[in-house]
């Protein structure tokens, strides 16, 4: 029931530089029981032909979510600890508003349910006080889950959970990494910054 | 170190409130103008009540105030801008011309497909899909007989001395005849007690899974068991009704249809407010499968950030038009919007901005 | 006489792999769990804890255990799906004799009754040694500790070897060679305790996930990373300093980088003086490699070596991380003896923090290769060759040291005599050398020369196709036992269920073996317990020492890292803290290390390097991890990694089928174009049978004291044999999900 739960100040952290896009988090997703065999953690590449790099991205439970302000059938709602829960599957209207809204691409549109479905932070295991499966099992921990007071004892780096999409800051439950305090600037564009020389990127490469 | 969850910046109706605050002018113009109608077609369907049974005065004034909330709510609802949007667009999409003929004829298929067999539940499971159904049809089942026969507007009488035919009378004007022993007179009188059983062969299913699978229980709210336990409480305070006329020489009877006349009235009061409204809202699914297929036929939006088409240029175009009324600004330096950039380059966008500006990584 | 019966194509279409997508009963069976059993994930030498869920004797779901200290709840995909590879539909549950239609079912009697005559009747026609046994690293402890006993008492056969000989056996000679110990000495919590690591040869984020959580935790306490690698794999890509060597010059750089650290005076001399010997030796070695002479061996640039040796000489802890990638090697003694030479002329051993360590893959690689599965060696890590240790063993075994054989042959050494026609006979238990030894076209037609092959496994492995008999073992979690983990970790498995059907449990096979051959009383064992008890006997007083160790202990201290000489000896997790080592002389031994050019070289006709690892969603041979359908759809088939200046060179495009070709064989697969692996080199992955396998173009020069093949470097040429397929093939690594709106 939803309720008072034991998620009290546990704290979601995302930190995509450290992803390794093993796919541990998807795997798991799938295993968690409010969606058994239907994995809704997105994990994409930025562009393989150029970089490793991946894009690990949960429900980050907005303050204000988008999602639930342009549902027109009500049917995403807020738990009073912050959580974003997925569609209500009786009043989900499968307009997919919510998939095209969200500033953070979460949602997912299940076109064989005809239904909304996204993160809801494992909340079979959050509110009994359990880390979320992603973050239980990220081997690089850029999905992490724990409280403030661990964060600052084990990592390195500043939290916000504040984005900046425009002239929209959007503030969030759950939080990401940066160099120094303040939103993370998300369109703010790329900085070409070459990385360690750039090796294998030889300039003159057309990628 | 930043501390988790404060309180949002702006005062937006709370998504985790269900009914609006406020009274509404226009919900209720609409839910009195509902109630009047009902009462007048009760009025001119029982004969200028002749027909109506007083016996039932209890259960007229709970449907009455289910009407009036279900058109109050519905209203408001209607009203919020999103919902507006999609209402405005469904219908544009739906009467368009041109198009209206091919509309109408889709339009069949779409309400067998999802409001009569709900498919897209039976993709999500089988046995969710036949605890649907069981509830839906039992409910069809009762609303079908109860409300005429509270209106008035469906009776039945004897035929002849010895009360073994009965012919059925719709709106004062004599229908069939049967015979009361026959078994079109059993079904025919126990219309209820099928649909009850439906219900509960349902709700069955549905507690079912919710006490076997933690995950359900862990997203469950007060309002899905409060609608499994009133739909449990009406047909078994039913089904007790026959069983003290067949079983128990009318034993507890009175006190029975007071308790089920409660039950019911109870029930009939909780539709507007609680989880049984989606069998008003859900059917907005049809319009909403005109809109996307308008959307479809104006063709796609290019992410700004891929190029790659990712949504119809329509719905978009109506995003961005409602956000600002909900509060939010995701207009960018440039005039562009950001909502025109796909989701997988929004999760992209994060990720390069957070690692590769932020961190330095490669 | 040892082709497969039937075409593959119809054994595939029969035994697999086929793909387990869902838990028994589909994800919405909503099964009642009737016990939750903690053991271990069986796929990697991590040996990370997991807890698997059990609804009627099968095993349906997982869940992280959070207690288990190395992992702390963390898996890596394999971990998470490790549990689908129960109840399986193509789980072998009865013993098969090969027919002419294919494999048909004989009962235990005939088919243990069939391997003993076999067994009696090649070795009575030529000679003990030409029967050969197969092991496996993925086997428990005591299965291992079993199997070497069979070999030496069962059938006595100098011949067995196992396929821990294919993964980090230059590691355990050098680090036995410079330290006197075939183990990691340090466990992995000093990872964190580092102020540098230093990755060699380790693509840690997909061969050893979970170290990449240790590796961040010491960046998280301020340590610098570092990492060579002819590709930027995901941790290179996170890295202070990469260094993008070519592959097969590993030894260069790190000889550059001794040659650097004793330039600039970063040589800890007290460290040296007082607990090494062979410094000179080894720095006379590396005097002309130059800043300017690695740059052009490696083709990493200069400066980026003498960054290197400036940030792992100036840190005063540092974790050397090192794995196949310098092991596969014809040279990978060397490779991994010029990095200890790095870290003992800087002092870092013995040290909370301070060490080299290599990452052990295989599930068991690390207890399966300490009690006498390997050819030349004994329970306890002892060896074979040792009268000392002869007579030792064979006190607890209440044999005559006259009885045991001497040292065999290596397990590809054994394909080659097979290949001659001097083995005629092999017993092979969770080895599938057809898709894991190189240049398998030369592995199929040697088991074609086989009298008989017997093999032991869970599912029809492709080397199984060939065989005459197919006994169904047991699965990871379907018995009971210990393995050692890469970090030295003796830890408990569980059985979360028994073996299914008629399926046995491998050692109850090997006894029933020997019983059938005479020689059952050496095999009087009741449990996989009994097992361990001799096996704690027979190692006491060895150097991989197990006496102390008992189940109940690694229940309730998770895991025990060896020497544990008594029940009261808190276990040894980091080596040589007192500064002594287990070497005669008590010294760490430098080495003088020459670099040498790997066993093939490119030329005109061959001009790109070739490389191949592994995938992180496939474990070795993917027997088990191919037959799992959300790893499978992860990554499907190999891809042949290629740089986007290579590829526009020979024409090719994302996607395209392109044609590698190497001196032993050739192989069609699509391109994947990338910067992220150097222009000189491609690479494939391993984990695919037949026309997909990389091996069929791999080399058989192997290192000449390991004996590991040299998997990591051949030379092949390349060139466009097709458009990219009108479907297009999957060339993701990461599952995309696009936020439609159909």
């Amino acid at each position: 029931m939803i309720g008072p739960s034991a998620l009290g100040d546990g704290m979601f952290v995302v930190d995509p530089s450290r992803c390794i896009g093993c796919e541990a988090c998807v795997q798991a997703c799938g295993e968690c029981g409010t969606h058994r065999g239907r994995s809704l953690i997105h994990l994409d590449q930025v562009d393989r032909s150029t970089t490793v790099q991946t894009v690990p991205m949960v429900c980050m439970h907005c303050e204000d979510p988008t999602c639930a302000q342009v549902c027109p059938a009500d049917a995403i709602k807020q738990n009073e600890d912050g959580v974003v829960q997925s569609a209500l599957k009786p009043r989900c209207v499968a307009c997919s508003n919510c998939v095209l809204a969200c500033p953070f691409g979460v949602p997912k549109y299940e076109a064989d349910f005809d239904l909304m479905m996204k993160c809801d932070m494992c909340y079979d295991r959050t509110s009994q006080g359990v880390a979320p499966m992603c973050a239980s099992v990220c081997p690089s921990q850029a999905l992490w889950f724990g409280t403030p007071e661990e964060f600052a004892d084990t990592r390195r780096g500043t939290l916000t959970n504040e984005f900046q999409f425009g002239n929209e800051t959007v503030r969030t439950r759950v939080h990401t990494v940066v160099d120094e305090p303040g939103p993370l600037q998300v369109t703010a564009g790329p900085t070409e910054s070459p990385w360690q020389d750039d090796p294998f990127g030889l300039a003159t490469v057309e990628a | 170190m930043t501390a988790p969850a404060t309180p949002a910046p702006r005062t937006v109706p709370t998504p985790g409130a269900d009914a609006p605050a406020p009274l509404d002018r226009r919900g209720l113009v609409v839910g009195v103008s509902a109630v009047a109608v009902t009462i007048v077609a009760v009025f001119v369907g029982s004969e200028g009540l002749r027909w109506f049974d007083a016996a039932l005065a209890g259960y007229l004034a709970g449907t009455l105030f289910a009407i009036f909330g279900v058109a109050y709510r519905y209203t408001v609802w209607l009203r919020r801008p999103p919902t507006a949007r999609l209402n405005r667009r469904g219908w544009e999409a739906f009467l368009r011309p041109g198009r209206r003929g091919r509309n109408v004829a889709h339009l069949p298929g779409l309400l067998v497909r999802n409001v009569l067999l709900q498919t897209f539940i039976l993709r999500r499971s089988i046995s969710r899909w036949l605890a649907h159904q069981l509830i839906f049809w039992g409910c069809v089942l009762a609303v079908l007989v109860t409300f005429p026969l509270t209106f008035g507007w469906l009776h039945f009488q004897s035929v002849g001395q010895d009360a073994q035919q009965y012919q059925a009378f719709v709106a004062g004007i004599g229908t069939f005849e049967f015979a009361s022993r026959s078994v079109l007179g059993w079904t025919i009188f126990h219309l209820l007690d099928i649909a009850a059983i439906l219900v509960l062969a349902g709700v069955a299913i549905f507690l079912g899974r919710r006490l076997r699978d933690p995950g359900a229980i862990a997203i469950e709210r007060s309002n899905d068991f409060l609608a499994l336990a009133g739909l449990f409480a009406v047909s078994v305070t039913g089904l007790m009704l026959t069983v003290s006329s067949l079983w128990m020489e009318g034993s507890f009877y009175v006190f029975l249809t007071n308790l089920h006349a409660l039950t019911v009235i109870l029930g009939l009061l909780y539709i507007p407010f609680g989880k049984l409204f989606h069998i008003f809202q859900r059917p907005a699914n049809i319009g909403i499968e005109y809109y996307k297929t308008e959307g479809a036929r104006g063709g796609a939006l290019d992410c700004r950030s891929c190029g790659k088409p990712f949504a119809s240029a329509l719905q978009i175009g109506d995003l961005e038009a409602i956000l600002p009324r909900l509060g939010f600004d995701y207009s960018l330096a440039d005039g562009d919007n950001y909502q025109r950039t796909c989701p997988r380059c929004r999760r992209r966008l994060l990720t390069q901005a957070q690692s590769a500006r932020v961190r330095g990584f490669g | 006489m040892a082709r497969p019966p039937v075409t593959e194509e119809e054994l595939v279409d029969r035994y697999g792999p086929h793909l387990n997508e869902t838990p028994p009963g589909g994800w919405d069976a909503g099964l009642e769990i009737d016990r939750e059993v903690k053991t271990h994930c069986c796929f990697c030498g991590q040996q990370c804890g997991v807890i698997l869920k059990v609804h009627d004797d099968e095993v349906v779901g997982f869940e992280p255990w959070y207690d288990f200290p190395f992992n702390e709840g963390k898996l890596c995909p394999k971990g998470v799906k490790r549990y689908l590879q129960g109840a399986h539909p193509d789980r072998l549950t009865e013993p098969m004799e090969r027919s002419a239609d294919g494999f048909t079912h004989v009962g235990w009697d005939k088919a243990l009754d069939r391997v003993a005559t076999e067994i009696r009747r090649i070795q009575d026609a030529y000679g003990p040694d030409s029967f050969a046994l197969y092991g496996g690293a993925s086997l428990t402890t005591e299965k291992a500790y079993l199997l070497g006993k069979f070999a030496r008492l069962g059938i006595k056969t100098a011949n067995i070897d196992y396929n821990g000989r294919l993964c980090m056996v230059s590691a355990g000679a050098a680090y036995k060679g410079a330290f006197g110990v075939d183990r990691a000495p340090n466990p992995w919590s000093d990872i964190p305790l580092a102020d540098s690591v230093f990755v060699i040869g380790a693509n840690v984020a997909e061969c050893a996930p979970i170290t990449t959580s240790y590796i961040w935790r010491a960046r998280d306490n301020g340590a610098k990373l570092i990492v060579a690698d002819p590709r930027v794999t995901p941790i290179a890509r996170t890295a202070d300093l990469f260094l993008g060597l070519r592959p097969g010059t590993d030894s260069a750089l790190m000889g550059t980088i001794l040659h650097i650290l004793i330039e600039r005076d970063m040589v800890d001399s007290e460290f040296v003086a007082a607990h090494t010997e062979g410094f000179e030796e080894a720095a006379a070695a590396v005097e002309s490699y130059t800043p300017a002479w690695g740059a052009d061996i490696t083709g990493v640039p200069a400066a980026r070596i003498e960054e290197a040796a400036e940030i792992w000489g100036r840190s005063d802890t540092g974790m050397l991380l090192h794995a196949r990638g310098i092991e596969h090697q014809s040279k990978g003694v060397e490779n991994v003896r010029s990095c200890i030479n790095v870290a003992l002329a800087t002092g870092k051993i013995g040290r909370p923090g301070a060490g080299v360590c290599m990452i052990t893959g295989q599930g068991n690689g690390q207890g399966g290769r300490e009690h006498g599965q390997k050819c030349d060696q004994l329970p306890g890590a002892r060896d074979l060759r040792n009268p000392e240790h002869r007579s030792a063993v064979s006190e607890v075994w209440g044999c005559d040291p006259d009885d045991l054989p001497g040292p065999g042959v290596s397990a590809q050494e054994i394909m080659d005599k097979i290949h001659e026609g001097e083995i005629k006979g092999l017993l092979s238990i969770c080895f599938n050398p057809v898709v894991s030894l190189p240049d398998s076209n030369h592995t199929v037609e040697a088991l074609d020369n086989l009298e008989f092959y017997g093999v032991v496994d869970f599912f029809l492995s492709e080397s199984a196709h060939h065989a005459d008999i197919v006994l169904p073992g047991s699965l990871h979690e379907e018995d009971e036992g210990t393995v050692t983990s890469a970090e030295g970790r003796v830890i408990k498995i569980n059985e979360a269920v028994p073996p299914p059907g008629n399926a046995r449990r491998d050692w109850e096979i090997v006894c029933d073996l020997a019983r059938r051959l005479g020689t059952g009383r050496y095999f009087d064992f009741e449990s996989s317990r009994d097992i361990f008890e001799e096996l704690r006997r027979a190692s006491a007083g060895g150097t991989a020492d197990y006496a102390g160790i008992t189940w109940e202990r690694l229940e309730a201290e998770n895991g025990i890292f060896w020497p544990c000489p008594t029940e009261d000896h808190p276990g040894t997790p980091r080596f040589f803290e007192d500064g002594v080592f287990k070497t005669e002389s008590g010294r760490a031994k430098f080495a003088a290390i020459t670099f040498r050019p790997p066993g093939e070289e490119i030329d005109d006709e061959y001009p790109i390097w070739l490389t191949t690892g592994r995938v992180i969603s496939q474990y070795l041979s993917g027997t088990q991890t191919r037959r799992i359908g959300p790893l499978t759809e992860q990554y499907p088939e190999p891809l042949c990694e290629i740089h986007p200046s290579l590829a526009e060179e020979h024409g090719i495009a994302h996607g395209d089928i392109v044609r590698v070709r190497s001196r032993r064989g050739e192989i069609e697969l699509p391109a994947k174009i990338v910067t992220t692996i150097r222009p000189d080199t491609v690479f494939i992955p391993f984990h695919w049978p037949g026309a997909k396998a990389v091996n069929q173009l791999t080399h058989r020069i192997l290192d000449p004291v390991s004996k590991i093949p040299e998997y990591k470097v051949s030379v092949v040429n390349i060139e466009r044999v097709a458009a990219a397929p009108a479907e297009p093939v999957d060339i993701r690594d990461v599952a995309v999900s696009f936020g439609e709106t159909r």
